[in-house]
């Protein structure tokens, strides 16, 4: 991996993540610091991503580095989990039984992909889908049922959902540039992902005799 | 020989991604409206941020004037980023004479007022703020803030019919 990629681009991306994950903009615009859950949702992200060797720690932080090159490596890993955090905390709806539900959701998909040991390239398109699925039911169902306005998908969801009190589904009503500010977040951290440098090839020189 | 080529640019990484963490940390923790005040947070963390002096003498002026709702907005154009104490606290003071009332307190006001002189007492140095002014009756924050508190309290004293003949200060 480039020096440059390593010192400067993924800081810069996660950072960028971490920064946008907590924006909510309403008639002010406010930094939401991430719940606790978010937190743990983080570490197990991370979890996730090691075992699945997109984030291999071993290549960003060894013994063979030099301190600056381990410094640089930490960062990327420090970050990596604050933009993990955000990314939580930008996907979770923001109080009630939504918030729950999600969380729950989340954490068992995590779960699951942890218990599966997949590749790298499942690992990505596995954060892709979790990600996704949590970015259309918090900005998409839950935005439409929030909306005061009457639109079309409310009244599919109302039919959907009936015999749910969506009393306790309906949140804060999001700002129209909230979902396409979201939607740049989420993609930025998966481009941070993607450029996350992979487990090097080892080729034995020694060939084994019978 | 390759970490030698790459360390300028792994240490103006390093300094970068330090300098942004910070940035972000500090956006959550201040919580800035504005991009004034973004920029005003910024230059007055490295004590570089200076206010509109001009707008703050018409400020004064105005508020001597007992010109209150004038005066604040002087204030405000003196301290776009809402970094100053001083005015904070000037602003604060117009806020408990434009509330203050011989029979009531307006209470809208008072709470206004408490809020700019919390920020006042927030952003001095140590949470000590002293005006010297002697068109003041008040001229400590903390007495400011007491007096704009007490005013949103309801007591017995409130009933006291011997109110009517209290100062405003």
């Amino acid at each position: 991996m480039k020096a440059v990629t390593e010192a400067v681009y993924l800081p810069a991306l996660f950072l960028t993540v971490a920064l946008m994950g907590g924006l909510r903009i309403d008639e002010r615009v406010t930094f939401v610091a991430p719940p606790l859950f978010a937190l743990v949702l983080g570490v197990m992200l991370v979890g996730v991503l090691v075992r699945g060797g997109v984030l291999v720690p071993e290549v960003l932080m060894s013994a063979s580095r030099a301190p600056l090159e381990n410094l640089n490596g930490f960062t990327v890993i420090l970050s990596a989990y604050f933009a993990a955090t955000q990314v939580f905390n930008l996907v979770t709806p923001e109080s009630g039984l939504p918030f729950l539900l999600f969380n729950v959701f989340l954490f068992v998909l995590l779960v699951n992909t942890l218990a599966a040991s997949p590749d790298r390239v499942s690992v990505l398109r596995s954060m892709a889908v979790i990600i996704g699925a949590a970015f259309i039911l918090k900005f998409v169902v839950l935005g439409a049922i929030s909306d005061p306005g009457d639109t079309m998908l409310k009244r599919l969801l109302y039919v959907l959902l009936e015999g749910v009190t969506l009393g306790t589904l309906t949140q804060p009503r999001l700002h129209p540039a909230a979902g396409y500010l979201a939607f740049a977040t989420l993609v930025v951290f998966l481009i941070g992902l993607a450029l996350l440098p992979a487990r090097r090839q080892s080729v034995s020189l020694i060939r084994s005799v019978e | 020989m390759v970490m030698m080529r790459d360390r300028p640019v792994r240490v103006l990484g390093l300094v970068l991604a330090i300098c942004y963490a910070t940035f972000v940390a500090w956006l959550y923790v201040r919580q800035p409206q504005t991009l004034a005040e973004v920029t005003g947070g910024l230059t007055a963390s490295v004590g570089a941020y200076r206010i509109d002096q001009q707008a703050f003498d018409d400020g004064l002026e105005l508020f001597r004037r007992e010109q209150h709702e004038a005066a604040r907005a002087a204030f405000a154009r003196a301290d776009v980023a809402g970094q100053d104490a001083r005015t904070h606290f000037y602003i604060a003071y117009s806020y408990y004479r434009s509330g203050w009332g011989r029979m009531y307190q307006d209470n809208e006001l008072f709470t206004k007022g408490l809020a700019h002189v919390d920020r006042a007492i927030a952003l001095a140095p140590g949470g000590r703020l002293v005006v010297e002014d002697p068109e003041l009756q008040m001229h400590n924050a903390d007495e400011l803030r007491a007096e704009l508190a007490e005013g949103l309290r309801v007591e017995a004293s409130d009933f006291n019919p011997l109110r009517v003949f209290r100062q405003r200060k």
